[in-house]
């Protein structure tokens, strides 16, 4: 804030921004306020339907035709008032003074027109350059963004360029008319973990000590806790806490920052360790705010006291929150830790020295993908071109426990699901289960095995089928593959909806009824409908919100060792899969670089492609950063192939020639712990000791 | 039938899309009371000839001496009954193989949306009235099922023409909706090909279907009466709009209004129905 002394350059006050609907105006945000000076990052935090991007847009006075902001609303850009100005004012400011990236580059961009063109716009419009001058510029913001060779970047055309590179292309683009304010709308939320981690480097590194100040958007604390000085938690369109980061992540005043902070699954936490808490309930429809604390029904302190609005306070300086109890909060009378109650499920007490018998045994399962010529392909006589999804893997699953796998996009993780459930033809290979060999795909699959192998989708959206009612999207399963009667199905979806938390009325419900979690508890509900004995989850929690995610995975585990039943996790989440999964393979280009146990396979990590993904995490506490390996460019395009090592291009270990050529040995460290690369063992083991120093220095520091 | 209820609320909200229903419920008031609302028979020619509209007959009489008032009344029935079950028709075999083709994809599709291709190139009377000529002359038994087919060809015809462009929407819905999840969900417990169409596609497409077959449908209309006035459709002296207009136009000095009124009920019923076929895309685009 203004405390030490330098002026803000956005001052937002009392902003309120409202929608209207078939039922008349509805209120988005409430009350919004914010100052952000010159060279600080600003974090805008809160889950979906908190109305963080209403308030950005509304700052930008850049609504929807059926938005408006409120009378009455502050908006003021240095010395200018954005409020109430007509579009042809806000013209010239956008883009001149206030620059915007949004979520996804891709459909930012505009797809046919060179780059280099989109980005010398802004600078013609608002400084009238000319096309060589401008020319200059732009090159120079590509070279300022880290783009290799912008000479050749800006003539490439959008789709020729990767998603980080399109994300640094609009950072580019918002940046080069100097702004005094950027605002980042979950700039990094579609991207890869390595690539985020390079992205949000960038904006750091533009941003922190210059003139310009910055408002990110995001629903990761993580992201926050990494990038950000300042934050503001959203709910349901109000301000809950205001706080510099240190503060908020150390003592969170309101109740729900602690419940955020506590279901945020941490790196080498697992289901064995404790349980995740949740935040129970889901947020109220913005049509339908309760009249108090609009967190008072989720709340698991409130009093009669918070049926009555809690006034925005400040318990310090440069702090806000909006509670009745915060003081006995900061007091400690209610103690963080033991605030929310601890979920009754999820603690598995399962010992994991217990050799299981195996369940699934696969073998050099491989997918080739060969793809069609488009005309002038066939007429030039060109092969049809072959994608590597997946190069010989091998897993062992066991009776009763998790797999996990994780990678990057494109690392051939779900195409792997996608043979081991039938839905993909495999090239080659082999899968067993339980001895008998599961066939290519679920047409020449048995019913039996049908029922032994099933699966919960990543999209919540889109996982049921919208005209099917609850009750008939369980009961199908159990009649077709259990051979229940319907009377014995209908029975059975209570029991089943009882297992998955839901009250037996939604078996009448409709998709559109349900919250994303509760679609996905359903979805988890019709997967064990069959009692299988394997379960694929696909990024089952990606989409969902942090506190809702915890209870899902909460609720995975307790179904796993109710059923004995095992599962395959796919994630690109470390975090999640270390917390539910037992064994984990980290895949890269279709083949697996490491495979271990869950609990030591990132503390530390060995192979140095793991090591890249670990420290990429955005750590949700700001006192610990990790160690920063950087993987620069893009996985090489999957159609190429790559001798040696699959992982040499970009391998910021690399020892040489022998990892161009040579395929890498296995090597085993021991409690069933291999990895595949070159470097002998006592020498990785080595780096990660320095590693480890070096982090522990400067976090005394 | 709540859905069709919440559907004529829509419908009736907007003045242009509650114009084009007013109309197009009125039209089917016709065709289902048309003989109770009608003073006289079609085909009495007990008046006398070539009067102008007067309180006796109101839309005046033709140089045959029929009542035009009773013949447009009574003309509605057809071109409803024709265009109405034509569509239909055209709207089932279209969904199947739209479906079909769609779900199973690869070489059939490739080979049947090509047909599909080729043959939506044809202008669409020209394809009516090659099918007409060579169906009328086909020596058929009477009282066959194929005899009964060509005496309602008009109704074969607007099937022909139409099944095509329906398959291809439906196809390109399907196309979307197979690769969603639920659909997967379905392939995974062993679902028959037949239950995966229907039961998990075929309500999804449904809104797609809905605004296509009302669009149809106006077509449809229009491809009757265009039929009748080319004297292929119906014979006389059955009260058909378009044949009307053709035995009207050349007396049109002497008895205008007989050309006038089965005109205008052309021109008032194809902008009503679409007016609600527009509006009918409105709403479910909208996802209601």
């Amino acid at each position: 804030m203004a405390a030490d002394g330098r002026t803000p350059v956005l001052t937002v006050r009392n902003l309120g921004v409202s929608y209207r609907t078939n039922g008349g105006w509805v209120s988005a945000v409430r009350d919004f306020q914010i100052e952000i000076c010159p060279g600080q990052i600003y974090g805008l935090v809160g889950e979906s339907g908190s109305g963080k991007t209403t308030a950005a847009r509304g700052i930008l006075n850049y609504l929807p035709p059926n938005g408006r902001i409120e009378p009455g609303s502050e908006v003021r850009l240095l010395d200018e008032s954005l409020c109430g100005q007509p579009r042809h004012v806000m013209q010239k400011i956008w883009g001149r003074l206030m620059g915007f990236v949004p979520q996804h580059p891709g459909q930012a961009l505009n797809p046919s027109i060179r780059v280099g063109e989109q980005v010398a716009e802004a600078l013609r419009q608002h400084r009238g350059l000319g096309r060589a001058e401008a020319e200059r510029e732009v090159i120079e913001a590509l070279r300022r963004v880290n783009l290799a060779d912008p000479e050749r970047m800006i003539r490439r055309y959008p789709h020729e360029l990767s998603g980080g590179q399109q994300q640094r292309i609009m950072i580019a683009m918002a940046l080069i008319t100097s702004p005094h304010m950027l605002i980042l709308d979950e700039p990094t939320t579609s991207l890869d973990v390595t690539t985020e981690a390079v992205i949000l480097d960038l904006v750091r590194d533009l941003i922190t000590g210059q003139d310009t100040a910055a408002l990110y958007v995001t629903h990761d604390l993580g992201v926050v806790a990494q990038l950000c000085q300042r934050v503001t938690v959203l709910y349901v369109g109000e301000i809950m806490e205001d706080a510099s980061v240190e503060e908020l992540f150390e003592t969170p005043l309101h109740p729900y920052t602690i419940g955020l902070l506590n279901s945020i699954p941490r790196l080498g936490a697992t289901k064995r360790d404790r349980p995740l808490p949740s935040i129970p309930g889901r947020p109220p429809s913005l049509s339908n705010r309760p009249p108090g604390c609009v967190f008072e029904p989720r709340c698991p302190i409130a009093l009669e006291v918070c049926k009555t609005k809690p006034p925005l306070e400040a318990p310090g300086e440069g702090r806000l929150v909006r509670c009745h109890r915060w003081r006995e909060i900061a007091a400690g009378d209610i103690p963080r830790e033991t605030m929310y109650e601890q979920p009754r499920e999820g603690a598995v007490a399962d010992d994991l020295h217990r050799k299981r018998p195996v369940l699934m045994e696969v073998r050099e399962l491989t997918k080739h993908f060969r793809e069609r010529r488009s005309l002038g392909e066939v007429l030039r006589g060109e092969e049809r071109r072959v994608v590597r999804a997946v190069n010989g893997v091998n897993l062992t699953v066991r009776r009763g426990r998790t797999y996990g796998l994780v990678g990057e996009s494109g690392s051939g993780k779900t195409t792997l699901a996608r043979m081991i459930i039938g839905l993909t033809d495999r090239t080659s290979g082999e899968i067993e289960l339980l001895g008998a060999d599961v066939k290519g795909t679920v047409r020449d699959r048995t019913p039996e095995m049908l029922a032994q192998i099933q699966m919960v989708f990543q999209n919540p959206q889109n996982t049921l089928n919208p005209y099917l009612s609850v009750g008939q999207a369980i009961r199908r399963p159990l009649m077709k593959l259990g051979g229940l009667s319907r009377r014995e199905a209908e029975r059975e979806v209570g029991r089943l909806l009882a297992a998955v938390n839901l009250r037996p009325e939604y078996a009448h419900r409709y998709p559109h009824e349900l919250s994303g979690g509760e679609k996905q508890r359903v979805a988890i509900a019709r997967a064990f409908a069959s009692n299988p004995a394997l379960v694929l989850c696909d990024e089952p929690v990606t989409s969902l919100d942090v506190s809702v995610q915890a209870a899902v995975l909460n609720l995975l585990a307790r179904l796993q060792e109710e059923n004995e039943a095992s599962y395959i996790f796919i994630s690109h989440n470390l975090a999640v899969v270390s917390y539910l999964a037992d064994y984990i393979a980290v895949m890269y280009r279709g083949s697996i670089m490491e495979v271990g146990y869950a609990h030591d396979l990132f503390t530390p990590p060995m192979h140095p492609y793991t090591e890249a993904l670990v420290s990429a995490i955005p750590v949700a506490d700001p006192n610990r950063q990790t160690t920063s390996v950087r993987l620069e460019g893009p996985p090489p395009s999957p159609r190429e192939v790559v001798r040696g090592c699959p992982f040499h291009t970009r391998c910021p270990r690399k020892i040489g020639r022998i990892c161009e050529e040579e395929t890498p040995p296995w090597r085993d460290c021991g409690e069933d712990h291999h990895i595949y690369c070159h470097i002998p063992l006592d020498e990785l083991i080595e780096m990660q000791k320095v590693g480890n120093q070096r982090e522990q220095e400067s976090g005394e520091t | 039938m709540g859905t069709v209820g919440a559907l004529l609320r829509e419908l009736l909200r907007r003045p242009q899309s509650a114009a084009g229903t007013l109309i197009v419920l009125f039209f089917l008031v016709l065709a289902v009371f048309g003989p109770l609302i009608a003073p006289y028979t079609a085909n009495d020619q007990s008046h006398p000839a070539a009067q102008a509209p007067s309180a006796e007959y109101p839309f005046g009489t033709d140089h045959l001496g029929r009542d035009v008032f009773s013949r447009v009344v009574l003309g509605a029935r057809s071109i409803l009954l024709m265009a109405g079950l034509g569509t239909l028709i055209a709207v089932v075999l279209g969904t199947v193989v739209g479906l079909a083709i769609g779900y199973y994809g690869g070489f059939i599709d490739d080979v049947v949306s090509r047909t599909i291709d080729a043959f939506l190139a044809l202008p669409a009377l020209l394809v009516a009235l090659v099918t007409l000529g060579i169906v009328r002359n086909l020596p058929l038994e009477r009282g066959t099922f194929a005899a009964w087919l060509a005496s309602n060809s008009v109704l074969l015809v607007i099937a022909l023409v139409y099944v095509p462009i329906v398959a291809r929407v439906v196809r390109s819905s399907t196309l979307d909706v197979k690769t969603r999840e639920f659909v997967e969900a379905a392939q995974i417990r062993g679902e028959p090909a037949v239950y995966i169409m229907f039961r998990e596609i075929l309500p999804s497409v449904v809104p797609a279907l809905v605004v296509e077959g009302s669009l149809r449908f106006s077509y449809a209309i229009f491809l009757v009466a265009s039929l009748g006035f080319l004297g292929v459709g119906a014979s006389p002296p059955t009260p058909d709009w378009g044949l009307m207009v053709n035995e009207n136009r050349r007396l049109y000095h002497l008895t205008p209004w007989a050309l006038l009124y089965p005109t205008f009920a052309i021109a008032l019923l194809v902008v009503g129905v679409n007016l609600m076929s527009d509006a009918i895309k409105r709403i479910m685009q909208r996802g209601g």
